[in-house]
């Protein structure tokens, strides 16, 4: 038995080899390491109206989809979450180009030579910082609005934008925000990382200069300020919800977001242009582009470091939901076995409600409606969310298993003289056990996988992680072939503790010494 | 010891025990016997709890159990219930079947009660067996364990419901053998079976049980060679036994005999005798009737009485049609074969009923 499992994990494990080398050989083809002159490349479109009918790329929650459509007659726009993964569809050529703004043109232009862009701007988009349409937000979307405006007439925020344009990393200073005074209070800033060089992630620290901005105005105002990263289309629900005091991400201020929030005045005005693929790209060899890949994955700004608070993050997350919910739900059952049709239709409705709606559904309910004021943290949060589920299924699971065994057991029981606990503790449980053991290890590993959503509720899970150094690299396949690889040792171990606990309480696989501990049998 | 007063169960609307009265006293070793669906096994059921009564009063040791209040779980420990399906625990090995209650309910130390397994284990005959898991053991085998079970909580009164129904038939000796050692030994019990032969064995009383009430109780000599009621006596003369159908021309012969041959072994019917069965059903119905009637709607029943050593098969059927009346000789070279295995043929017709013939075989 033993033997077989262990031929089971090998093949797994050559299979899952097997795969990642083909994608690595694929990723090798588009991999091209950054090169050193960073002087004008020539696009393979050389002017808008080439882009008519070909596909352009703009972010979810944008508004590079209206002016994409108005300066490029006959374009399709395609939505992406993320803007590395923009870059990523044009690379694989899923794109024809990507709308974006002139600083991370710059910024993308540096790390890959791949990379060009059509020199007529398709217009100008004012991004400006978000408050909530409350007192407070109204308060500091002014206070905001005036340093705006008297950093632009001292000439200081032309200034700022040049240094983050820069595309050495050892010319962008960050304040030390965390000793701020904070006479006024701490405010909360949030943002999403995966945008240089507004807002992006730096030896695991978010820098960038919408950051540096929000800095600078909280140590003017006497404010403490605490970063935050979460998905760029969870930032809208984020500031309405006053889950945050402001937020900024490169986001474009419209009418019609201003019926949600308070805007403050632009913080930069910002020239967008459609990125398209260089004609003259070239590619690497497959092992130079390998190694290059690996250290800027994992070494360069130390990297790993961020993979490793990932892992413990979602670890931490599937480990507290397996252990909760596991007690909610055996508590759940036990409540409806004697609680007659109330609790069991109350409890049915709860579990139909929440295995009914997506993971990510119910955790941004959770983090934004139902804890929406409340002072709980994301990882609170999807430690709750995450317990709903899983209770839901071990209550399945115990419901299912117990009518699995058949009920001369429990009458078998009853007549020998034993009562109701008695007999579903000692007769029942043991072996509805057996029945349910096998799903509730695979139930753990669906687990793991579904905490991969948390991203959106400002959780850096390994997930996030992933896309966070994905964005700086500007690569899909390394990062993501690393973090599903760490998905699948995560899940093995998890899957391996619950084997050795389920072998530990299997009646059958006790040993004689164990059965007849005690005994002396002559 | 155990008594009965004007008990009723009723399932929703329908009384299966209308009223049942009956003094059970220690050292009784009670056959319960009657047709399927009078509520043999129910009688138990009540008696255990494992389904209340709908009125009336038991009382097991001068307690009334149907009183609220009443612990029903110390009150089942003085009486050891075997069921049909053994319902052994299946994540125990036997011994710890054997061990678990007495050691958590009446606090008997592991030892003792593991002591005192072995020793049932013996009685059973399975001592080798203690460790092995009940799905590894075969159905006799569990019923003895399950006995033993019983046994080992030293109950007052041990009551046996079918326990040789789910057997094959070459394994209810061995649990028979271990019922009848319990009987010998002078043990209280009541027992539930289709099983006549057993009922013989072990039994010193009887209830006969039929129309929701216990119809006739008496001494199992009684019963058996001289009983005082109508239905009773027709009961534990005759055995109605098998009875089949025959609702299309493609009818599954081989199937039937199949069938037939199953019923005869089950209810050791000599091997000359059960041939004959098969013949004089094959003969009347495939050969005979089949070819003619309309609109096949055969109807056969054969009853065997062990007693006196005869067969009767009733065969019924709409069409107006004599067996000896086939016409050609084919179908009569099968009526000859029929007359030759049959002490006598009785063809009767009646518009409502259709036509019946009765055969008699010894």
């Amino acid at each position: 038995m033993r033997k077989r499992n262990k031929l089971k994990i090998h093949s797994g494990l050559a299979i899952t080899l097997a795969i990642l080398m083909s994608f690595i050989g694929i990723s090798g083809v588009f991999v091209t390491a950054a090169s050193e002159d960073g002087g004008t490349r020539v696009p393979v479109y050389k002017n808008l109206e080439e882009l008519s009918g070909k596909r352009v790329g703009v972010q979810v929650g944008s508004v590079f989809d209206k002016i994409v459509e108005e300066a490029i007659p006959g374009a399709s726009v395609e939505y992406y979450s993320t803007f590395p993964d923009e870059i990523n569809a044009l690379k694989a050529s899923k794109l024809e180009g990507v709308a974006c703004v002139e600083s991370v043109i710059i910024q993308l232009q540096a790390q890959d030579d791949s990379i060009a862009y059509i020199e007529e701007p398709i217009g100008a988009v004012p991004l400006g910082f978000l408050f909530p349409k409350n007192e407070k937000g109204k308060k500091l979307a002014d206070q905001m609005s005036e340093f705006l405006t008297n950093m632009r007439e001292s000439g200081e925020m032309d200034r700022l934008m040049a240094v983050w344009n820069e595309t050495d990393e050892s010319l962008k200073p960050i304040e030390d925000y965390k000793s701020l005074p904070a006479e006024n209070g701490t405010l909360t800033f949030v943002t999403e990382g995966t945008f240089p060089p507004f807002d992006y992630f730096r030896e695991g620290e978010l820098v960038g200069y919408d950051v540096d901005v929000a800095i600078r105005f909280c140590k003017e105002y006497g404010y403490g300020i605490e970063l935050k990263d979460m998905n760029f289309d969870a930032l809208m629900p984020a500031v309405q919800s006053g889950k945050c005091d402001f937020a900024a991400s490169g986001i474009a201020i419209t009418e019609e977001r201003k019926e949600k929030v308070y805007f403050s005045e632009p913080d930069y005005y910002q020239d967008a242009y459609v990125v398209v693929l260089a004609a003259d790209r070239s590619g690497g060899s497959f092992i130079s582009s390998l190694k290059d890949s690996f250290n800027r994955t994992f070494i360069k700004e130390h990297r790993y470091r961020l993979f490793l608070k990932g892992i413990w993050v979602t670890l931490a997350i599937t480990v507290m939901s397996i252990i909760f919910g596991t007690l909610l739900g055996f508590i759940l059952y036990m409540w409806c076995r004697k609680g007659g049709k109330p609790a069991n239709a109350i409890t049915r409705f709860c579990i139909w409600l929440v295995q009914g709606m997506p993971a990510i559904v119910l955790l941004m309910i959770l983090y934004y409606v139902v804890f929406g004021k409340a002072d709980i943290g994301g990882i609170g949060v999807a430690v709750i969310g995450f317990t709903m589920t899983f209770a839901a299924s071990v209550y399945s699971m115990i419901l299912s298993g117990v009518r699995a065994v058949d009920f001369g057991q429990t009458e078998a029981s009853y007549a020998l003289g034993f009562n109701d606990t008695q007999t579903f503790f000692g007769i029942i449980l043991p072996q509805a056990a057996r029945h349910f053991m096998p799903t509730f290890k695979a139930e753990i590993v669906t687990l793991i996988k579904a905490t991969a959503v948390v991203g959106y509720i400002a959780v850096q899970d390994l997930t996030k992680m992933g896309d966070i150094v994905r964005s700086s690299t500007y690569e899909a396949f390394f990062p993501l072939i690393a973090v599903a690889v760490m998905y699948f040792v995560l899940a093995g171990l998890l899957k391996l503790v619950a084997n050795k606990l389920t072998a530990s309480v299997d009646p059958e696989k006790r040993s004689e010494e164990k059965i007849l501990k005690g005994i002396k049998t002559k | 010891m155990i008594e009965f007063r004007h008990m009723q169960k009723a399932f929703g609307t329908s009384v299966v025990l209308k009223d049942i009265n009956a003094t059970v006293n220690e050292g009784d070793s009670i056959a319960v016997i009657g047709p399927s669906g009078t509520g043999k096994s129910t009688l138990l059921r009540c008696l255990t709890y494992l389904d209340p009564p709908t009125g009336g009063q038991i009382f097991v040791d001068g307690e009334d159990i149907t009183a609220p209040g009443c612990n029903i779980y110390k009150v089942r420990q003085k009486m050891g219930m075997v069921f049909q399906s053994y319902n052994l625990f299946g994540h125990m090995t036997v011994i710890e079947n054997i061990m678990y209650a007495p050691v958590k309910l009446l606090g008997m130390s592991r030892q003792d009660a593991y002591d005192r397994g072995v020793e049932l284990l013996k009685k059973v005959g399975l001592a080798d067996r203690t460790l092995k898991y009940p799905e590894a053991l075969s159905g006799g085998q569990k019923q003895r364990v399950a006995i033993a079970r019983t046994l080992a909580m030293d109950p007052e009164i041990i009551l046996f419901d079918e326990p040789t129904s789910a057997l094959d038939p070459t394994m209810t000796g061995e649990v028979e053998a271990v019922i009848e050692d319990l009987a010998r030994a002078g043990k209280t019990m009541m027992i539930v079976t289709h099983e006549m032969n057993l009922a013989k064995r072990v039994a010193n009383r009887v209830f006969y049980m039929d129309e929701g009430i216990i119809y006739e109780d008496g001494p199992a000599d009684q019963i058996f060679n001289d009983p005082q009621r109508e239905k009773t006596s027709r009961f534990v003369r005759k055995l109605k036994v098998l009875e089949f159908n025959i609702d299309s021309h493609g009818f599954d012969f081989v199937g039937a005999s199949t069938e037939i041959d199953r019923y005869c072994f089950k209810n050791h019917i000599p091997l000359k005798t059960s041939n004959k069965i098969r013949s004089v059903i094959e003969e009347l119905c495939v050969q005979i009737l089949l070819p003619v009637v309309k609109d096949p709607g055969i109807n056969v029943c054969v009853e065997y009485s062990e007693e006196e050593e005869y067969t009767i098969i009733t065969v019924k059927y709409p069409d107006r049609f004599r067996p000896e009346d086939s016409g050609d000789s084919g179908e009569d070279l099968s009526y000859r074969l029929l007359k030759a295995n049959t002490e006598s043929i009785d063809y009767s017709y009646d518009e409502a009923e259709g036509s019946t013939i009765v055969m008699k075989l010894r």
